[in-house]
């Protein structure tokens, strides 16, 4: 809008600036600095937080990832040893393999579960809120311990899961939590349970796109999967691009639920031979049972830098498919 | 009230001061437990268990602290996995608790650490007597001539069976049973519709008795004692027995964790420790009894006591009161009559003699209790038991790799070979760090 506007002169002429150099006045000097003290001050519970919580353990991270340690003995510097020992262990590919299959597979099952039962609830029905509220409720919980701990217990041997599955499809599997293929599936289908919290947003979305575009669709004899395709989406698509973003970063991280459906019992803590060994999963192993903290220091560097570099891939597609109102960038 | 600002800035001061010094009283209360004023001392005391275990242990914490009025011990406990998590966390940070529960295959690793307190000094000075143990148990923790720790209990391996279904099948097996006779004995199990056992091929308390048989041994003091060659042997017995079903399905045994599976009635017998019996008889619906661990030569079971320890901080600033603790928990008659067999039977003999398993009031646990009592006996008359080598360092992470390798075989997701093979490179990788 700006732009549009002719310059014209400002009617009040602007205070003159002092000249560089000068000094301000002893007066307003006091109270600048005065004011940056009670800025600094009311910043500091953050800044204190963010120094010792945040930015030393990072550091440190950093500093171990190069070192062999194991928590008692002074670290050793060993330069690039733990990465090339990463990569040469059959055990980090595995946890990459199944972190990778999880990210691909349970991320758009989870948004086409939000952005479907958005659509459903964008329209107007009775006891809308209450569907909502209910869809939205397992996001709200869906972490907690106590939720893995029933997940578990739904997908064992001959509980409900393997029951109805017998009986409909005939298929023996003997439960989904004890099979090294299939337990990945049952925390997929955990974190798709989950939708609450992307559908809200789509939700959101879907309110902001004009109704006269639908009007103007069906006017043109457009049908109900043409005005998605060529109306909903195009419009809602910052928002999507939003949620992939925030959804494959958030899959990613998956430890809890890989650890307490995968057993956390024995010698196995993530899964039947490694069946749901994620990433961050064999990042505990090897840094809370093995004691091997430099190690874990430098697999927690390189999951950074794959998210990164994840991230960036998604910025740099977005050209192609996000669309933004015009001069809304 | 011109002063009323600086009042309430002098005041709070004030506040923020003593919350400060209130927090730092706080912190120090809880690093390594200090001394008050009337020479009161708080010790710290963390072990592994479960709630059964830790009713019992408060009750023997009451009769301590009435006996010793200047020390107050406060406890801390966790399932095995965590509580080793959470101690090695503390450890490594210098605020390990002053006195734990223990067990051999810790022994050199946190001693190479630098975190166990070498008792012997403790017991020159009369606060640790290491008189009275059975069976020479007080040599149990000692390690390159340190003592690190003091066995509570003893227990040894045994085969725990599903009574009823071993009668059934028509089975009794007897002291000096061979490994043939144990595989037919699992095959007339296996006929009358029940998995023999749970999974014998990943238990490495198990395959050490059965390598020193062969006159070998899972662990010497710096290594594996054994090689690729013999674990092929036994991983290739094992993967025949999963694929036959005379072993569980390890699926099923997989999901039923923590539980085992002769309670959870998906096998009939199980390798474990003989004081586990205890446990069984909680979890299932069937009778649980113990039998020995089958033999090559008819005679040779290469068992040994294993046990619990009770073991110090390196770092605690009140010896002689982690010395007192320890003296109390495994000479007290009362001790042994509240814990019963839950840490394994008994190591001093004035602790066995006051504990009559015939005297529990609940009757299922008494009977357990005196086929525990009967059966270490029996191992005694027989006189099969060995001494133990402490295990070296990184043993527990071999351990680790042992049971879910083997998992990973039985599975079938990893072949005889390849298992063996992966075995060996993580176990040496443990063992050389």
């Amino acid at each position: 809008m700006a732009s549009l506007q002719t310059p014209v002169a400002p009617a009040t002429p602007e205070k003159p600036k002092p000249p560089r150099g000068t000094r301000l006045p002893e007066a307003a000097r006091r109270r600048r600095r005065g004011e940056n003290i009670a800025g600094f001050l009311f910043m500091s519970p953050w800044l204190a937080g963010f120094l010792v919580l945040t930015a030393g353990p990072m550091v440190a991270s950093l500093y171990f990832a190069f070192t062999d340690y194991n928590l008692f003995d002074a670290p050793q510097w060993i330069g690039l040893d733990n990465f090339t020992e990463m990569f040469g262990d059959p055990r980090w590919r595995k946890s990459v393999e199944v972190t990778l299959w999880y990210v691909i597979v349970g991320t758009p099952l989870k948004l086409a579960a939000a952005l479907g039962v958005a659509l459903l609830l964008n329209q107007k029905r009775r006891g809308q809120a209450f569907y909502r509220a209910a869809f939205y409720a397992p996001s709200l919980i869906g972490a907690s311990v106590s939720i893995a701990v029933v997940w578990k217990a739904i997908f064992s041997d001959d509980a409900i899961v393997d029951r109805t599955q017998r009986a409909i499809f005939g298929m023996d599997v003997g439960g989904w939590t004890g099979d090294p293929q299939w337990i990945i599936y049952s925390l997929i289908a955990l974190t798709v349970w989950q939708f609450g919290a992307p559908m809200v947003i789509f939700l959101a979305g879907l309110k902001q796109v004009p109704r006269e575009l639908y009007e103007a669709a069906e006017v043109d004899g457009a049908g109900t999967w043409r005005r998605f395709w060529n109306i909903t989406l195009p419009m809602i698509s910052p928002v999507l691009f939003f949620n992939v973003l925030l959804e494959t970063i958030h899959s990613f991280q998956i430890f809890a639920s890989a650890y307490i459906v995968g057993g956390g019992a024995g010698g196995n803590a993530c899964g039947p031979a490694d069946g749901s060994l994620v990433y961050t999963c064999y990042l505990y192993v090897q840094g809370f049972e093995n004691s091997r903290m430099g190690l874990a220091s430098a697999m927690a560097w390189m999951l950074l830098l794959a998210v990164a570099l994840v991230t960036a891939v998604l910025f740099w597609s977005q050209k192609r498919w996000v669309h933004y109102e015009e001069g809304s960038r | 009230m011109p002063t009323h600002g600086e009042v309430d800035r002098r005041g709070l001061l004030k506040l923020a001061g003593g919350s400060l010094a209130a927090l730092g009283l706080t912190a120090a209360g809880c690093g390594g437990g200090s001394g008050s004023g009337d020479g009161t001392v708080t010790i710290r005391y963390a072990w592994w268990g479960s709630d059964d275990r830790a009713k019992r242990i408060n009750r023997t914490i009451e009769l301590f602290e009435k006996k010793y009025p200047k020390i107050k011990v406060k406890t801390d406990f966790q399932p095995y996995l965590d509580f080793w998590k959470k101690f090695n966390t503390q450890a490594s940070g210098g605020n390990p608790p002053d006195v734990f529960q223990n067990a051999i295959g810790f022994l050199r690793k946190y001693d190479q650490r630098n975190v166990l307190l070498d008792l012997h000094a403790q017991a020159k000075a009369g606060n640790l007597r290491l008189e009275g143990f059975r069976a020479g148990l007080e040599k149990f923790g000692e390690v390159d001539g340190k003592l690190l720790g003091v066995p509570v209990g003893s227990n040894s391996m045994a085969l725990v069976i599903d009574k009823p279904v071993f009668e059934k099948a028509g089975v009794t097996p007897k002291m000096g049973w061979t490994w043939d006779d144990y595989h037919s004995a699992m095959e007339k199990i296996r006929k009358q519709g029940r998995s023999g056992d749970s999974g014998l091929y990943g238990v490495m308390y198990l395959y050490d008795p059965y390598l020193r048989q062969r006159g070998k041994a899972f662990f010497t003091e710096d290594g594996l004692g054994f090689d690729e060659a013999d674990l092929k042997e036994w991983w290739t017995k094992g993967y025949a027995g999963v694929k036959s079903g005379i072993y569980s399905d390890p699926k099923k045994v997989a999901q039923i964790k923590p539980k085992s599976a002769v309670a959870a009635e998906i096998a009939a017998c199980e390798f474990t420790w003989d004081n586990f019996t205890v446990r069984y008889t909680a979890e299932g619906k069937s009778e649980y009894g113990l039998a020995p661990l089958p033999t090559t030569d008819g005679k040779k079971t290469g068992q040994y006591l294993g046990s619990l320890m009770l073991s110090g901080s390196k770092r605690t600033q009140h010896p002689k009161e982690v010395a007192q603790f320890i003296d109390f928990m495994v000479h007290d008659p009362e001790v042994a009559k509240i814990m019963g067999y839950d840490r394994g039977v008994p190591t001093t003999t004035a602790q066995y003699e006051a504990y009559k398993p015939a005297e529990e009031k609940d009757k299922v646990i008494a009977a357990v209790n005196k086929e525990i009592a009967a059966y270490e006996e029996q191992l005694v008359d027989a006189d099969v038991l060995e001494p133990i080598t402490p295990h070296p360092a990184g043993a527990d992470v071999c351990e680790a790799a042992f049971l879910r390798i083997a998992e990973e075989l039985a599975l079938g997701e990893r072949s005889v070979d390849e298992a063996v093979k992966q075995f060996f490179t993580e176990c040496k990788t443990a063992l050389g760090s």
